[in-house]
């Protein structure tokens, strides 16, 4: 959690999309900036990029207000997927609330997920999270392509560890909003338990996911 | 969040930031200058609290008791929103004649106001992430210095500890060695010992078996003595008393007697001189009562050494003997000696029958040189650079012990010399002793 200010009965939220380079962490962004209903939501700032690469990181900000008055502004980060940038990973994951890795479902990416993996591992340790109780979602990204993991092979894989997995195809729209609206429940679930959002606020599980995650009425054009 | 891993910042990207950070009143001022020149008599930009946070012109306050100000004035109101919140307001206010002019002026603010709230906001995130970044790496530089140090030092213990522990190990090496060569000269004592005893026990045999022959003659003499002085006695040596005499010293076979204990006492008295001469050999060899440095003569020890190894020569062996007159050298005499009796008894050993062994010695520029050619089978060259290791032999286990020339190479090299070996295959092979006089002069006065 960035912050959470009792006096100003304030909370900020982060989420953050993580995953090896080129797997469509900024697409997710992108594609649950055009899905979503623009009330409530900021708009995506995408933050120095090099060749289309993130260099720093994207962030998409939503804001609501719980029934009982708190003001709970969640923002949602991608992290540069680049072997280089592991600093700006590292800082961008301080304080997250819950993380999203976004695996590239290509045959051929199967390590660098692996490698991804690991690292958004040991970051999480370096920055004092632990994997085990952080929310964390999977998404294997690029569905539309071929030569790729098979289904199968996904879900006998992670469903075992009782992570969620959706398979998605972010340039398409398919399984962002899914991915987006499981983490946002998990997230709920778990700052539920220490701040009592519910109790305390009359913010349920369900108008918090709802609140975020309200289609837009705009029929997004599809972006090559 | 106290784990001692993690590094906390002063930034957390994410925190929120408030439209006075992000808005830089240099971006606004000429902004809102020019409006209030187009004919508005207010406009500002107020924070999410509504404080005036920049403006341009005075704002037509109400008067006393009443909510509105003059009637003829209009305020425009209008929110900013920014990540999905109201983040302030931009207010113009002007006369109401003006209306559409003010509407145009607070759409224009509140655009250009979006417009820089958002470049600014990239510009600081960029900013402050860079800044992050650049402050935790560089803490994992001062990590990794730290740990380097660390490391370099557990090293540097490390390899002072090591120097110490191979000084260690290198005196055990050397003490065990001390001890091997001690136990080398033992052995050679020891193989000594077994040859010289034989070498005794032969004279010793027949010098007892003679002492033994020597004192039946001595009884039968005794008895003819005694008969002869009874003679005497009575005064008178009648016909019937000689004839008795010489029945007695027939039957004594005193003329056989006679004659045969000149041989045995000789025999006996050359066989003591032999053990004598053995014994002082042995003495001279192991130099028992010299052992501190004195001058000797090369071609004498030599001969000592020989002569302890007497029993060790085959008896068809031929030993050639090209002795030249040599200066006195000073060094402790039985270590010499040892070198000596381990190479000599190597090359007795080279062959079954029919050795030659030439032992050559000079004297030329400073320097005594000693050679042993033996006609043995020769040292095959793939060993010959290990001759003179510790352990190393070409005997069965358990026959050599592997230190004979290693000793012979330890006691010639602590006087300053060298020990060569030169080897024909199928001819036999030739050990060179060279041993330095001016190094070993210096040396005179040491003990």
């Amino acid at each position: 959690m960035i912050e959470y200010d009792e006096l100003e009965n304030r909370m900020i939220l982060k989420l953050v999309y993580y995953g090896p380079a080129l797997s469509g962490k900024t697409t997710n962004l992108l594609r649950l900036h055009d899905l979503l209903e623009k009330q409530g939501r900021g708009d995506l700032t995408v933050l120095d990029t090099k060749d289309d690469r993130t260099i720093f990181f994207d962030l998409l900000p939503f804001f609501l207000v719980a029934p009982g008055g708190l003001k709970i502004k969640l923002k949602v980060f991608t992290v540069p997927g680049q072997v280089k940038h592991d600093a700006t990973r590292k800082a961008v994951l301080q304080r997250a609330d819950g993380v999203a890795f976004i695996a590239d479902s290509q045959l051929s990416e199967t390590a660098n997920n692996f490698e991804s993996f690991k690292n958004l591992e040991e970051n999480l340790q370096f920055v004092g999270l632990d994997i085990d109780k952080i929310p964390l979602v999977i998404q294997f990204n690029k569905r539309d392509l071929g030569n790729i993991v098979s289904e199968h092979d996904v879900r006998s894989t992670w469903e075992p560890t009782g992570i969620p997995v959706f398979l998605s195809s972010a340039l398409e729209g398919s399984g962002v909003v899914e991915t987006f609206t499981s983490l946002a429940g998990h997230t709920y679930d778990h700052i539920d338990k220490k701040y009592f959002l519910k109790e305390t606020h009359g913010l349920d599980r369900n108008t918090f996911i709802q609140q975020l995650t309200r289609k837009s009425h705009v029929i997004p054009a599809i972006k090559p | 969040m106290s784990d001692k891993n993690t590094i906390h910042y002063d930034h957390i990207i994410g925190a929120d930031k408030d439209l006075k950070e992000i808005l830089k009143g240099a971006d606004l001022t000429s902004l809102l200058q020019s409006s209030g020149r187009s004919g508005v008599s207010y406009c500002a930009v107020e924070d999410a609290a509504g404080e005036v946070l920049y403006r341009y012109g005075t704002f037509p306050l109400p008067a006393e008791g009443e909510e509105q100000g003059p009637d003829n004035y209009i305020c425009l109101k209008k929110p900013i929103y920014f990540e999905g919140e109201i983040f302030g307001y931009v207010v113009v206010s002007g006369n109401i004649q003006n209306r559409n002019l003010i509407e145009i002026i607070t759409g224009l603010i509140h655009e250009s106001t979006n417009t820089i709230i958002k470049s600014s906001y990239r510009a600081l995130l960029a900013t402050e992430t860079h800044k992050t970044v650049v402050h935790q790496s560089y803490e994992a530089l001062l990590e990794t210095n730290r740990k380097l140090t660390l490391s370099e030092s557990r090293y540097r213990n490390l390899a002072d500890s090591l120097e110490q522990q191979v000084r260690q190990r290198t005196e055990e090496l050397k003490h065990a060695h001390a001890k091997l060569l001690h136990q080398e000269k033992i052995a050679s004592v020891g193989q000594l010992a077994a040859g010289i005893a034989h070498e005794i026990n032969n004279p010793l045999g027949f010098i007892l078996s003679n002492m033994n022959t020597l004192k039946q003659y001595v009884a039968k003499m005794s008895e003819l003595l005694i008969f002869y002085r009874a003679a005497l006695a009575r005064n008178m040596i009648n016909p019937g008393d000689m004839n008795t005499a010489e029945q007695q010293w027939k039957k004594y076979k005193l003329d056989i007697i006679l004659s045969d204990i000149d041989t045995l006492m000789m025999e006996s008295i050359s066989g003591a001189e032999r053990v004598k001469k053995i014994v002082s050999d042995l003495k001279g060899f192991s130099h028992i009562d010299e052992t501190h440095k004195v001058d000797i003569d090369i071609n004498k020890e030599i001969e000592r050494t020989l002569n302890v190894l007497i029993h060790e020569i085959l008896p068809d062996t031929e030993i050639i003997k090209d002795y030249s007159p040599l200066p006195p050298f000073t060094c402790n005499p039985a270590d010499i000696c040892q070198s000596f009796f381990n190479i000599i008894l190597n090359a007795f050993q080279t062959r079954e029958q029919g050795l030659k062994l030439v032992i050559a010695t000079e004297h030329a520029d400073g320097y005594i040189r000693i050679r042993f050619t033996d006609n043995g089978p020769g040292i095959p060259e793939e060993i010959r650079n290990r001759l003179f290791e510790p352990f190393f032999t070409t005997k069965e286990v358990g026959k050599g012990t592997g230190m004979g020339l290693n000793v012979a190479y330890e006691i010639v090299t602590s006087y300053g010399g060298a020990i060569e070996v030169g080897s024909v295959s199928g001819e036999g092979s030739t050990f060179s002793i060279t041993l330095p006089l001016s190094d070993n002069a210096s040396q005179r006065g040491h003990v």
